[in-house]
């Protein structure tokens, strides 16, 4: 016999991800999931975001890595409440995995949950974790060119941060080409030059994320 | 890169499936992929051919997959043209704006699947 299916194959990952989101409605969390390759600066920008938010927002990290707590260590050190996952060999965060470590917060009290996924540029895009903004890092070393070549990301994400522009006189990057490519994939991202390192362009970012924490509760 | 993961999520879906309907044997599946899904039909079949001897009935060795490619198309907002993306996902190659939305191409869905009951139905 045949049997008509119709199914998602990633139907309980979605399902889970449906779940952590009426948790973050519910207790009023405003999560952002962060994502790049390898060494884009992800934890370098949490670091400074953390600093700059902390005096007035509770925030919670979630750290992704195959191995090792040692992002978490370096978020813990700033006093934010961080559970490390280490997927031993995993290429990205599912919901499940989220799920599961979301226990570990008060999230009534927590105001902000930052995700930081697994250094990689192609699968953590597939995933939806239940968050309210997907958020891709592209760091000037890595080159602008990488925006067209791995177009799925940049479609799936809601903004684009081109992080260590500190570095642009020193390495080959087209600032003009990257928002160009961007807005030819996904006309709706924004798109913010930072340099976590020296604080260049941190105060757009920041501002972006205490305008949607409001929007986020106003919900 | 992790359709060895996203395959054991399908055989898992295709398996609980069948254990409700009382299918002992599963004889193919029909898979739809899209061409912007992220996922590599030539790694899911891989992935299967590997998998396929290693997990418990309602799969064999001669369970078919048959995996149907999805193309990505786009029409533009502004002009109605349909077309083809390149990179470019949202870019229409008429009016050269970025105000295209995607028609098609990020499915990965099972669509149906064959098999047979203990009395061979």
């Amino acid at each position: 016999m045949e049997i008509k299916l119709k199914e998602e194959v990633l139907k309980d990952q979605n399902k889970a991800a449906a779940f952590n989101r009426k948790l973050f409605q519910d207790s009023r969390t405003l999560v952002i999931n962060i994502m790049s390759s390898p060494g884009a600066g992800k934890t370098t920008l949490l670091e400074a975001t953390v600093k700059a938010l902390a005096p007035e927002y509770k925030i919670g990290v979630i750290e992704g890595d195959l191995a090792t707590e040692r992002d978490a260590d370096r978020l813990r050190a700033l006093g934010v409440d961080t559970v490390q996952i280490n997927t031993v060999g995993g290429c990205h965060l599912d919901a499940r995995m989220i799920a599961k470590k979301l226990p570990e917060f008060d999230l009534d009290k927590t105001d902000i949950l930052f995700i930081e996924n697994i250094g990689n540029l192609v699968c953590p895009s597939g995933y939806d974790l239940g968050q309210h903004f997907k958020v891709v890092v592209l760091s000037v070393p890595e080159g602008n060119d990488k925006i067209p070549k791995y177009p799925i990301m940049f479609r799936r994400t809601d903004i684009t941060l081109i992080n260590k522009i500190d570095l642009l006189p020193y390495v080959p990057f087209n600032l003009l080409e990257a928002a160009e490519d961007l807005k030819s994939i996904n006309p709706e991202a924004l798109f913010k030059p930072v340099s976590a390192l020296t604080g260049d362009g941190m105060g757009e970012w920041t501002g972006w994320i205490r305008e949607v924490y409001q929007t986020c509760l106003s919900r | 890169m992790h359709e060895l993961s996203l395959m054991a999520e399908l055989i898992k879906l295709v398996s609980e499936d069948a254990h409700h309907r009382g299918i002992i044997k599963v004889s193919k599946i029909d898979v739809i992929v899209g061409d912007l899904s992220n996922v590599l039909p030539e790694a899911l079949e891989e992935a299967f051919v590997y998998l396929r001897p290693r997990v418990e009935a309602p799969f064999d060795e001669k369970t078919e997959l048959h995996i149907i490619r999805e193309e990505a198309r786009a029409e533009c907002r502004s002009c109605g043209t349909e077309f083809v993306p390149d990179y470019r996902i949202a870019f229409c190659p008429v009016c050269r704006l970025p105000t295209s939305e995607l028609q098609s191409g990020e499915t990965f869905r099972v669509e149906s699947y064959e098999g047979c009951d203990e009395d061979g139905n």
